[in-house]
């Protein structure tokens, strides 16, 4: 056998062991063994200088060009295992995706608070601003200051709480628009909310609940301005859909007083058996008016010139309709079972 | 008040359905509560003669009766056995629908026929009377529809009266707003009789307390049949009205203060002695009333009394002498006005609220006496027999005149946002019985006494408002003159119950009142005082105002224990109140500050002190049991000083912490949180005690609560650079001894003032075998920042200078390794 022919044999041996390896592990071995210091082909490479000369051209050119293909198979081959040998571990990297992720915490935010929460950023919208005031107050802000002045019957409507003498807890936010209107000029635009506080307690009265009430008082305000006022909040908080309905009522710090219903966002009136507003189509919302002459007079304003509108709802019952709660109750009772579906 | 329709119907006309005329009322004017049916609804109810009753075969507690109805004779089973052959009675026929729905059909009952129902007073709705059938008597023609006699069926609205309007409290008031309402008339019974026989005269009237009774009208009725029922229309309408029937005079009244709101009292004249003296009660005076108590009375109460003893404490209640019973003959009808605020002050006094007290207290038309008076003595004497004295005692020495009050319509649309035409607004008001002039755009109105809430023009344009119709009021939306928004102290507060819920925390809402308990589990009762009392608490278990939100966090935690949950964080912003002792001799100031809106003698005392109260914004959390649980590849964490010290650390930066006990903390395990010295708050785990005495024995209970102003979840970012250098990290382990504080340490090493040390951190502190006994390893990360890059003699260095610092103040030896 002919050098030349023996080169011709190694390459085509080593061709097609690098053709069998699967890893690269095998090709390394391979390449040693047929590219290596101590490999046939390196030997016979290394005795070209020894061969006679009109062999050696032969000899050379064959070596190096076999070197050449082995090295190129050879790279082709650690390509392709790569690839494979990739693809395989990642296979065995796979997880069960179906089993939950490490648990972020997720707590809550009271139903109450999201609801004074959205119906504040609304008002702040119509450039209203917020105000705060006190939950223990004074005879005065919580009642003579609101048109009610001792011994007038509407106080025995409210079930107050009563602390050391001319002290109660608040029976509604209102004082709060009084102290705001004591101590700055009109234009006023504000809502308050907080808690308010009535003795009562029944499967539908809890002896403290959230309100939310808001007032304004500038030139020119009419009952229209209040309509529209009102009817946009209850489509921000109840859809766009919704319809309002003014309704005569009775407080002591407005005249005109009235009610305002909203019309049933579930069942749109279709449903007499609906639970949110038990077939009548409407839903009771909030109590408003226009702020009565006596009290713009108590707070320094001049009644002819200024007028203003006032309103106050109850964010716990408008949560209860939102949400679908059944029982007032359960908001003041730091259920985590209920707490945690906020 | 329950407004029965066909009463209705008999002063004003109308043709609407019970539906459509409640809606018609809670837009217009009042809301109606409810709708009520009795009796029969649709069908016919026959007067029928009883020929035959008797045991039915089959049942020893049915009877069979047959009964003509006028030509007609019909079986009925019936289970009353009072009817006889011979008695009359109401027969309802198969078909009718009863007030229940309920569609009567022909039946076998124990293999009988029956052919209909012979009823009872309560299935007529004329009483709540069903121990037998309803025995009508001769005047009623067998064969006649019983409708032709009294209405078989009754619809009643109940209207939930505002307490402005007491002259709703009557049928005539609703009949006139109804008539206003629908543009209509309506016509109020004149009484029309023939004052004769005993004079009321013989008795005298003095009234000793004119300014609590404004007015006080007597007159005599006498020649009454004792024991007289009322008939039979007037005891249903008083049934549909939902009073009890009583007797022919006392119905009476009750009839005449349905129809007209006018409280009226009857007294047997027999029992009178000398005449009747309207006055104060004497101190102590003692009155046994009809409810069976005995009350005592003071000066501020105003009875009506005979020469020799109190007869009625006025306008609430009577006492059992001189009341109307069975035996009397002779009456003397008081109708009276008195002063509601005195009235509704006595009932409450007295704890007793009556139909009477309720009506005095809104402040009644005195004007209104003289109807009631004619009216009522009239109705007695048609029902008893009796005759009306010619005369009236009555004292009214100022009488009430209508008043004026004029309208300007351009204020009428300005207030209301919708167009006001004169004549409307004229006839409006004339049909709510004002007397009305026009003219130039303005109205000169005269309102009439019963409509004491008419006193201002706003209070017309309520009126004339809700009578055209608040549907016509037109929709505009004013944008305020300023720009809105929160401040900065509401956005924090925003943001910081935001960051908490998003940390896993949940919001919770308790109440801020609660038992005694709550100060003396949190062992407060010796160290501050007692807490803010509430007077009249709903019950001995909610009337302490808390100082800390901490208790009814910790109840809820409980609750949540005792229905499964394994922990759980919860956390509430809430106001917390603190007693505030005022100066010495403030007691004056402050009432007239809580009463008036006064200031103090000068405007430096602080309204706070005023009040007596301090009031303050707290943000607490608790964390209990297990606060997180486990995952599958994640450990479970319970609750512990360092979990809420993390909260109070994202909620204040910067804010710093010094070992403080508390009586409710673990005395080990507690910290005051300070920011710039001031304290925010507390942090620290309940004591196990107190954690005890909340029904939480056994589980982890960390808590904090800062004052809402120190808050800072979000501040405000301030830049500040950075190089482009690689950082070099190195650790240091140094051994102290055990009560060292790392944060002292910490401390100590800021204090070197390091140019290149960037950031310190505590990544271990360990106690056990390979340390010595009553000492602590603390292995410290320092990560060395510089404008070049840093050698490694350099770092070691400073490295070198922060060891030498730790063991001068500290003794700390550096481990090896
Ligand atoms: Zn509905």
């Amino acid at each position: 056998m002919s050098v030349v022919e023996r080169i011709e044999e190694l390459k085509t041996e080593a061709l097609s062991a690098l053709a069998d390896a699967g890893t690269t592990k095998d090709l390394e071995s391979a390449r040693v063994r047929y590219l290596g210091r101590s490999a046939d082909l390196t030997e016979i490479k290394k005795g070209i200088r020894d061969l006679p000369p009109d062999d050696r051209k032969a000899v050379g050119g064959a070596s190096n060009r076999a070197t050449k293909e082995i090295e190129a198979a050879l790279a082709e081959r650690l390509a392709e295992v790569a690839v494979s040998e990739r693809e395989e571990r990642l296979r065995a990297e796979a997880v069960d995706v179906t089993l939950p992720g490490v648990p972020y915490p997720k707590g809550s935010l009271h139903p109450s608070l999201r609801i004074i929460d959205e119906v504040v950023d609304f008002f702040v919208g119509l450039g209203y601003r917020v105000a705060e005031g006190p939950e223990v107050e004074t005879d005065y802000y919580n009642f003579t200051a609101l048109n009610i002045p001792p011994g007038h019957p509407a106080r025995g409507m409210q079930d107050t709480f009563f602390l050391d003498d001319g002290l109660v807890l608040r029976t509604h936010t209102s004082p709060v628009q009084v102290r705001t209107m004591l101590s700055q000029e009109p234009p006023v635009y504000i809502v308050c909310p907080g808690r308010t506080y009535r003795r009562d307690s029944d499967p539908t009265h809890t002896p403290m609940f959230n309100q939310i009430e808001g007032l304004a008082v500038d030139k020119g305000l009419t009952l229209g301005d209040l309509k529209g006022t009102l009817a946009a909040m209850a489509r921000h908080v109840f859809g766009e859909d919704v319809k309002v309905r003014l309704r005569p009522s009775y407080f002591q710090f407005v005249e005109p007083g009235v009610e305002l219903d909203v019309s049933c966002f579930v069942c749109g009136g279709s449903d007499p058996n609906c639970k949110v507003c038990k077939g009548a189509g409407w839903i009771e919302m909030l109590g408003a008016g226009m702020v009565d002459p006596a009290v713009l007079s108590e707070a320094g304003y001049d009644p002819e010139e200024y007028t203003g509108f006032a309103f106050g709802m109850g964010p716990d019952r408008m949560a209860m309709v939102r949400y679908g709660i059944p029982d007032l109750r359960l908001f003041f009772e730091g259920d985590l079972r209920f707490l945690q579906q906020f | 008040m329950r407004v029965p329709l066909s009463w209705l119907r008999e002063y004003v006309d109308f043709d609407l359905s019970a539906d459509n005329l409640a809606d018609l009322f809670s837009l217009r004017s009042q809301e109606v509560d409810g709708i009520e049916r009795f009796g029969v609804l649709d069908g016919e109810v026959v007067v029928g003669e009883v020929v035959e009753f008797g045991q039915h075969p089959n049942a020893d507690r049915l009877n069979v009766a047959k009964v003509d109805l006028g030509g007609q004779i019909v079986q009925i089973v019936a289970g009353a056995p009072n009817p006889y052959p011979g008695a009359r009675v109401p027969v309802v026929v198969p078909g009718s629908v009863l007030a229940d729905g309920r569609k009567l059909k022909k039946a076998k009952l124990r293999g009988e026929e029956s052919n209909g129902m012979m009823m009872s007073e309560r299935e007529l709705g004329i009483s709540a009377e069903h121990s037998g059938i309803l025995l009508l008597d001769d005047s009623y023609e067998v064969g006649r529809p019983v409708s032709d006699y009294f209405p078989v069926g009754e619809t009643v609205l109940e209207l939930d009266v505002n307490p402005n309007r007491p002259d709703l409290w009557g049928m005539i008031g609703v009949a006139r707003e109804l008539a206003a309402i629908l543009n209509t008339k309506f016509e109020v019974p004149e009484p029309v009789f023939d004052p004769s026989c005993e004079p009321t005269g013989a008795y005298t009237l003095r009234v000793e307390a004119p300014e609590l009774c404004p007015r006080y009208d007597l007159r005599r009725v006498s020649g009454v049949r004792p024991g007289e029922k009322a008939p039979l229309e007037l005891r249903r309408r008083i049934h549909a009205a939902g009073m009890r029937p009583v007797n022919a005079v006392v119905d009476a009244t009750n009839y005449v203060m349905l129809e007209t709101g006018q409280p009226i009292h009857a007294f047997d004249a027999g029992e009178v002695r000398g005449g009747i003296v309207v006055r104060r009660a004497h101190p102590g005076e003692k009155m046994t009333m009809l409810d069976g108590h005995t009350r005592s009375l003071d000066e501020e109460m105003l009875v009506i009394a005979d020469e020799e003893r109190g007869l009625v404490v006025a306008g609430v209640m009577g006492a059992e002498t001189a009341e109307v019973g069975d035996e009397t003959t002779d009456v003397l009808v008081e109708v009276a006005t008195f002063a509601g605020r005195n009235i509704m002050e006595t009932s409450q006094r007295l704890a007793l609220r009556t139909d009477a007290s309720g009506r005095f207290e809104r402040g009644l038309d005195p004007n209104m006496v003289d109807f009631a008076m004619n009216r009522v003595t009239d109705l007695i004497a048609r029902t008893t027999g009796g005759e009306p004295a010619p005369d009236t005692l009555s004292f009214y020495p100022e009488p009430v005149e209508p008043w004026e009050v004029p309208l300007r319509l351009p204020r009428a649309e300005l207030l209301l946002g919708m167009p006001v035409g004169e004549g409307e607004a004229a006839e409006r008001l004339r049909g709510l019985g004002c007397e009305v002039e026009a003219g130039e755009g303005k109205l000169a109105v005269t309102v009439p006494t019963f409509r004491r809430d008419l006193t201002r023009e706003a209070d017309l344009i309520e009126e004339v408002g809700r009578l055209v119709g608040l549907e016509n009021v037109p929709e505009s939306l004013p944008r305020a003159p300023q720009v809105g928004g929160l401040t900065p102290e509401q956005r924090k507060l925003r943001a910081l119950r935001r960051l908490l819920a998003d940390l896993g925390l949940h919001e919770a809402v308790t109440y801020p009142f609660g038992p005694d308990r709550w100060t003396r589990d949190l062992g407060l009762a010796g160290d501050v005082g007692a807490p803010l009392k509430l007077q009249n608490p709903l019950s001995a278990e909610a009337g302490n105002l808390r100082r800390t939100l901490l208790p009814g966090l910790l109840d809820a935690a409980a609750r949540n224990r005792s229905f499964g949950a394994r922990g759980g964080a919860l956390f509430e912003v809430g106001h917390v109140f603190e007693p505030k002792e005022g100066p010495e001799g403030m007691r004056e100031y402050a009432l007239r500050y809580r009463m008036r809106g006064e200031m103090g003698p000068d405007a430096e005392v602080p309204p706070e002190l005023l009040m007596g109260v301090g009031e303050s914004n707290k943000v607490a959390g608790v964390l209990a049991g297990i606060v997180r649980a486990a995952g599958w590849n994640v450990p479970p964490k319970p609750a512990g000083f360092f979990e809420a010290k993390g909260l109070v650390e994202r909620l204040i930066p910067g804010a710093t912490f010094e070992p403080r006990t508390t009586p409710f903390l673990h005395p080990g395990r507690a910290a005051v949180v300070l920011v710039d010295g001031e304290e925010a708050g507390w942090v620290g785990e309940v004591h196990p005690e107190a954690a005890e005495s909340f029904e939480l024995e056994g589980w982890p209970v960390a808590a904090f609560e800062l004052d809402v102003a120190f808050a800072d979840p979000d501040p405000e970012p301030r830049f500040r650079a950075f190089v482009n250098v690689p950082a070099v990290s190195m650790d240091l382990a140094v051994v102290v001894d055990r009560d060292v504080r790392v944060g002292e340490m910490l401390r100590e090493v800021a204090a070197l003032g390091s140019p290149i040390l960037a950031e310190t951190r505590v990544f271990d502190v360990y106690e056990g075998s390979q340390v010595p006994e009553g000492k602590k390893s603390v292995a410290l990360n320092f990560t060395f920042q510089a404008e070049e890059t840093l050698t490694d003699e350099a770092v070691k260095e400073e490295l070198d200078r922060v060891s030498a610092r730790l063991r001068d103040a500290f003794g700390a030896e550096v481990r090896s390794g």
